[in-house]
């Protein structure tokens, strides 16, 4: 079994969002950076895994959200588009790489797609000289050639090439290359070949070569180099992927009278996103399920429309793609325009010497990513078949790894994940105990607005928006563990305390916190009396404590101590901004501890902070309204009531210690009423003392 | 499992007065289970006695704090050799019967208890603990349906009800259930309502010398 390293911290497991995302992208940590308004950091987290974040941003078809487990409470976390907010609030644009040339040999990327760009972006990284070679007058491959404007702004491609050239990366366009022997010879110690699937594949029946019959990768080409050709008349896609959605919506902008899918798939097996799907229909895109194409019918040489037989299934039992039709059960459908959206295939120049597969595509070693000539790599649709951008970019990393393994002669050694994986499903229980919120999509512009237009359509979150909906994470695999069996009391505080019924006792009498089950709120953590439950994630751990040491030394540096302090919500401080008031008072010695949660702060923390010399203290929770936990603020009550009989018991008033709830009173009025309250203490005192 | 309470602070503080280093000792059994001497209060303890200095009360002193695992074995107290070297004074947060085997292992030290042990008992609901057992030495559930009328029956009578009961409740303290009436109505549900019928002898509790040991095991 997997386990973590000893030397790491760290502890937790790697969530689903992750597993499923080719990129293994940590979206677990800048989701909650989002949510905790550290919009900069999130755009570092991300950048840490992901060469091309605002490409991304824009066209992933987003793996994670499919796979992610708040999907069984109510909706997935909207990580694309949180993954788009932190792009554009956290600047991306001006992210400036610099890279020196660290080593001699020189690599050579035939193909300037995402796979090619991203092996450039990595091999640079790593210090190595690297020339991409485009047969295109310009960079980016199927990004620019394949999927429309109104999907990835050319402006984001631009910039993320730019980006490339600025790093030291030569990008060498309108250069086809037709033989690699050339490139060794011009001194290239290794090559990736990632020349894409730009071939757009026909089915092969009667009357595909008709006019007004075009495949969707030479339509989509035409559209995208400004060649916009108008469709007057009736216009049917074939295919229910990403591509067939991306045609009917560019149809849809080109002028067409009316657009219809058509695809051999159910509505549930189609391949295309359900947002692309949404998209199309909200356009008034009709979609015809379960429908194949038997011949094009035309009249003196062009399409006039498509007989179609019914589809009774797409796959065999073995789940391959071998659609079986009814002839019986013959439809027709009038077109003036045809599109072939049914797949594509590479094109291998001859004289690259590559070995070929049945499919046409490049063969490989899946794991090396080597092909049958030393020196020469191979990846991307070329290697796969189409696929999507976020694999491309993968499979680039991938290869970039590997042919640096290849160039120091190293045995090449991946190992997928650093943690244990995250396997089991959250118990039935705990799904229904949790809280659930509502997700909020990003904006996008009116049906009326956009169909005229090849402008993106998606709008970017406000603020406020991304914050809560980044806040509906779950956390999953990073929550409370029982670190000590032998030091734990068996006392089953977690289990009483638990709002989400998670621990239990299993059959040999030990107490489990399952962390399949945890959301990390570390309620627990705080009760637990031998101290023996801990967070896995390290920086939730003492991050309490560690905001106590700081004033310590920052009031010791400064020979001043704080008038009140105040434990409040990180989110609220930052994230939703409805705690932000109170920095207004930080003149008046009111000094903030972001906490993450305020379910999170212990009576100690409480009494360390009256340490400090503070005449107050409070916690100030989120507002229970955009809180994703359950009943924090109950725990935070406790806690207080708690610190109030110890100062009780040393002669302090017990007023001094205050829970604001911010959805009972505005948090400006619940301060200054504290402060307040706190200088009418402090006068009384020294009444009492000159008496 | 043994339930005991925290003393207040004042008079923890008070304990103090002679003593200027003072180890603060938990106990990792029963006392961490009903939340009073484990080592999260252990901690806050030693935080809060700082916070008593800081305004100007128990000046002078220095605390330390460890948690063993339990104090009723010298076996755990082994680790006291080094954390109680140059100490004045241990307060024990353990039962009575930890600050007594403390107070055996480390003669020259005052040992001095920091919680009052109350019973021993249950929990019932998040933080409620109630009292079960008095170790009375003469163990009648069998014949009471698993309800003990020592501890549960405000008068401790052993052939019950008294007679006082209304509603349900004991006359001495309306918020308890009259245990007799609980006994009866457990006897009913079995079937087993002639045990009710048999008279208990009154015990005579002088028999029993102070203390009891057991021995031979």
């Amino acid at each position: 079994m997997e386990r973590w390293s000893k030397q790491s911290l760290d502890r937790t497991y790697v969530p689903p969002c992750e597993q499923a995302c080719p990129l293994h992208q940590n979206i677990r940590e800048y989701v909650d950076l989002i949510g905790q308004g550290r919009i900069m950091e999130a755009l570092k987290v991300i950048r840490d895994s992901n060469p091309f974040p605002s490409i991304c941003a824009y066209v992933c078809p987003h793996k994670c959200e499919e796979n992610c487990r708040r999907g069984r409470i109510d909706k997935p976390i909207a990580i694309r588009a949180l993954k788009r907010f932190a792009v554009e609030f956290g600047g991306d644009r001006m992210v400036r790489i610099e890279q020196k040339t660290l080593f001699e040999e020189k690599v050579a990327i035939v193909g300037s797609g995402p796979a090619g760009l991203s092996a450039a972006y990595y091999l640079r990284r790593f210090g190595y000289p690297v020339t991409i070679f485009e047969a295109h007058p310009e960079a980016g491959g199927m990004l620019r050639l394949g999927i429309p404007e109104f999907r990835l702004p050319r402006e984001m491609l631009d910039l993320e090439i730019e980006r490339l050239i600025r790093m030291g990366v030569e990008i060498r366009t309108g250069t086809p290359v037709t033989s690699l022997d050339l490139l060794f010879r011009a001194g290239y110690k290794a090559i990736f070949v990632t020349i894409g699937a730009q071939q757009g594949r026909r089915l092969g029946i009667e009357g595909e070569e008709m006019a007004g019959v075009v495949d969707a990768i030479s339509f989509l080409r035409d559209v995208n180099l400004g060649l916009r050709p108008l469709l007057k008349g009736k216009v049917v896609v074939v295919g229910g992927g990403g591509v067939a959605m991306d045609c009917a919506l560019a149809a849809v902008r080109l002028g067409s009278e009316r657009v219809d899918i058509v695809c051999l798939e159910k509505r549930e097996e189609m391949p295309a996103g359900k947002e692309e799907i949404l998209y199309c229909e909200e356009e008034g895109v009709v979609i015809h399920n379960s429908l194949g194409v038997r011949r094009v019918v035309g009249e003196r040489g062009r399409v006039k429309g498509l007989e179609l037989m019914r589809c009774v299934s797409v796959f065999n039992e073995e789940g391959r793609f071998s659609p079986r039709f009814d002839e019986s059960s013959i439809s027709y459908i009038d077109a003036d325009y045809v599109i072939f959206a049914v797949g594509q295939m590479p094109k291998v120049p001859e004289d690259f010497r590559l070995p070929i597969s049945r499919a046409g595509t490049i063969s490989v070693d899946p794991v090396t990513l080597t092909t049958g000539r030393p020196g020469v790599f191979a990846g991307g649709d070329a290697v796969t078949g189409p696929s999507s951008v976020v694999d491309a970019l993968a499979t680039g990393r991938k290869a970039a790894l590997r042919i640096q393994d290849y160039l120091q002669h190293r045995y090449p050694f991946e190992k997928e994940f650093e943690r244990p994986i995250l396997k089991e499903e959250m118990k039935e229980k705990t799904v229904e105990m949790v809280r659930k919120v509502m997700r909020f999509d990003p904006p996008r512009l009116k049906v009326e607005e956009r169909v005229s237009r090849f402008e993106p359509f998606e709008l970017v979150y406000d603020w406020e928006s991304a914050v809560s909906e980044a806040r509906r994470c779950l956390r999953c695999g990073m929550g409370a563990e029982i670190t000590d069996q032998e030091r734990c009391a068996s006392c089953l505080t977690c289990l009483r305390v638990c709002p989400y019924g998670v621990p239990y006792v299993d059959e040999k009498g030990r107490v489990v916190i399952p962390p399949s089950d945890c959301v990390a709120c570390g309620i627990c953590v705080t009760e637990c009396p031998a101290k023996v439950i801990l967070l896995r994630r390290p920086s939730d751990r003492r991050h309490i404590e560690e905001g106590l040491n700081y004033l310590r030394m920052a009031s010791d540096a400064a020979e001043k101590r704080p008038t009140i302090v105040g434990f409040a919500c990180q989110y609220g401080l930052f994230g939703t901004g409805s705690l932000s008031p109170l920095f207004s008072y930080a003149k008046g010695g009111l000094e903030v501890i972001p906490v993450l949660c305020v379910g999170k702060v212990e009576v100690e923390h409480i009494i360390k902070a009256f340490e400090l010399g503070t005449e107050g203290v409070f916690i100030a929770g989120c507002g229970q309204r955009q809180c994703a936990r359950e009943r924090t603020l109950e725990f935070a009550r406790e806690k207080a009531a708690r610190a109030r009989e110890i100062i009780g018991g040393l002669g302090l008033e017990v007023q001094r210690v205050e829970v604001f709830d911010v959805e009972e009173l505005d948090i400006r009025i619940a301060i200054e009423g504290f402060i307040e309250k706190m200088g009418a203490l402090k006068l009384e005192r020294s009444l009492r003392e000159e008496r | 499992m043994i339930v005991a309470q925290q003393k207040p602070l004042e008079e923890i503080i008070g304990m103090l007065i002679p003593y200027d280093r003072i180890l603060i000792l938990g106990c990792g059994t029963c006392v961490t289970v009903c939340n009073v001497g484990g080592e999260r209060e252990v901690s806050l303890l030693h935080s809060s006695l700082r916070l008593a200095q800081s305004r100007g009360l128990a000046q002078g002193k220095v605390f330390s704090e460890y948690t063993v695992k339990r104090q009723c074995d010298k076996e755990f107290l082994a680790i006291l050799e080094e954390k109680a070297r140059e100490q004045d004074a241990v307060l024990s947060l353990a039962c009575g019967v930890g600050v007594q085997v403390v107070a055996d292992y480390l003669p020259d030290l005052a040992v001095l208890p920091g919680v009052n042990t109350v019973f021993m008992g249950a929990f019932s609901e998040a933080g409620t603990w109630d009292e079960r057992c008095a170790a009375c030495g003469d163990c009648r559930l069998a014949a009471t349906a698993g309800v003990c009328p020592i501890t549960r029956c405000s008068k401790g009578i052993l052939n019950g009800p008294c007679g006082g009961a209304k509603n349900g409740k004991c006359e001495a303290d309306r918020s308890q259930d009259c245990a007799w009436i609980l006994i009866y109505r457990r006897l009913e549900a079995k079937g087993e309502l002639d045990r009710m019928r048999r008279y208990y002898p009154p015990r005579n509790f002088r028999t029993t010398s102070r203390p009891r040991r057991i021995q031979g095991r």
